[in-house]
């Protein structure tokens, strides 16, 4: 009879059930992704208590950063597209085919038009570098120094159906949201949305 | 660590200790693939934007549309609410800006949310806040005092951008 020896071998763990978890798990955040999109400026909003959630499609998003900067954007590639060309004929500017690709993978931009077509010949990286001035913005309807109201008005031409959202940072200051309002107000645009953080009411507050 | 494991095909020796070779084992080393498990992981809870913004809808008066002639409300009924620097909220109450009304200054938070209710309490149903802000204001002292409307279940309040002559006095004047 051979000597039976006691089996040498190192410490095994059994994986399947922890690569089962991780490829649960897995699967559960690709499918709830929602991916962050790289915007021109990084903007944190003030809270409030509103439970209202943005809309994810048909959405224009005006944003200002805590210098006054404002950026626009709108969610479709395809509303970019015609929302430039719309702008185009406003300014008197045709834009290749070239452009028009790198136009409509902008989520957001703030440059002025005269600045624009170069602006869209640099390369993504260096687009993303750069720091872009904002868009040109103030209360009166001069096509030229309020460039925002027919951003606006053009995107609202390409898509009919677009809610308005604004996006705040916490340090702007009041005159730069006011002429955005006014912008606005003058399109006899009168409802619209405040991007917000979420924050919980105060203890015994119910909504009715 | 994980490891092919050796053990499988035993019991078939049919004694004369012959040598056989080792039968492979069927079990699959998963170590790499956890691995490769928990990074794609990592990435996808890094990529996405988890709690999800929400947002407050703002109703603006129509600018365009034709005043119509409405009797003007009694200063006795308004609250007048000023948002200064530094996060300072100042309000007056009961009185216009031209008949010497006590300017009160407040903090944001419960501070602020106390004087809304007292004045509240005092007026009744008729109680109507005038937001104020002044270009010192942040957009975040706007959210603030608009969520404040929401919470104190205000529901007449208007926003106007634009402060009287007696208003600026006011401030001037109370305000070193």
């Amino acid at each position: 009879m051979p000597i039976v020896k006691p089996k040498r071998s190192r410490p095994t763990t059994d994986m399947t059930a922890m690569c089962d978890m991780a490829f649960m798990l897995l699967s559960f955040f690709i499918m709830t992704a929602q991916f962050k999109q790289n915007d021109a400026a990084s903007i944190e909003t003030p809270t409030s208590i509103s439970g209202i959630k943005v809309p994810d499609t048909d959405i224009m998003t005006i944003s200002l950063d805590k210098a006054g900067k404002v950026f626009f954007g709108i969610d479709n590639q395809e509303h970019r597209v015609a929302m430039l060309d719309n702008i185009g004929e406003v300014y008197g500017m045709t834009f290749s085919d070239r452009e028009k690709k790198a136009f409509s993978l902008m989520p957001n931009f703030g440059m002025p038009v005269n600045q624009l077509k170069s602006f869209l010949a640099l390369r993504p990286e260096q687009q993303k570098a750069l720091k872009q001035p904002g868009m040109p913005v103030d209360s009166s309807a001069n096509p030229q120094t309020n460039q925002l109201a027919q951003w606006i008005f053009n995107a609202r031409k390409a898509n009919n159906n677009l809610r308005i959202a604004v996006k705040g940072d916490n340090l702007s200051k009041f005159p730069s949201f006011k002429n955005v309002l006014s912008s606005l107000q003058s399109q006899n645009i009168n409802k619209f949305n405040l991007i917000t953080g979420s924050e919980a009411p105060p203890a015994g507050w119910t909504n009715d | 660590m994980a490891e092919i494991d050796s053990g499988g095909g035993g019991g078939k020796h049919k004694g004369g200790g012959k040598v056989r070779g080792k039968k492979a084992s069927t079990r699959v080393d998963m170590t790499p693939m956890v691995d490769l498990g928990f990074l794609l992981i990592t990435f996808f809870i890094l990529a996405t934007t988890l709690n999800k913004p929400t947002s407050m809808t703002l109703n603006v008066p129509d600018k365009t549309e034709k005043q119509e002639e409405t009797e003007p409300i009694k200063a006795s009924k308004v609250m007048t609410v000023f948002l200064g620097q530094n996060n300072e909220v100042h309000y007056i109450f009961g009185k216009a800006a031209n008949e010497n009304p006590d300017l009160k200054t407040v903090r944001f938070g419960q501070e602020l949310r106390d004087a809304i209710q007292t004045n509240k309490s005092k007026v009744g149903a008729d109680f109507v806040v005038v937001i104020k802000p002044t270009t010192k204001s942040t957009y975040r002292n706007m959210v603030d005092i608009l969520d404040e409307m929401a919470i104190t279940k205000t529901k007449r309040y208007a926003l106007v951008d634009q402060l009287t002559p007696d208003e600026n006095k006011l401030i001037a004047d109370k305000l070193k």
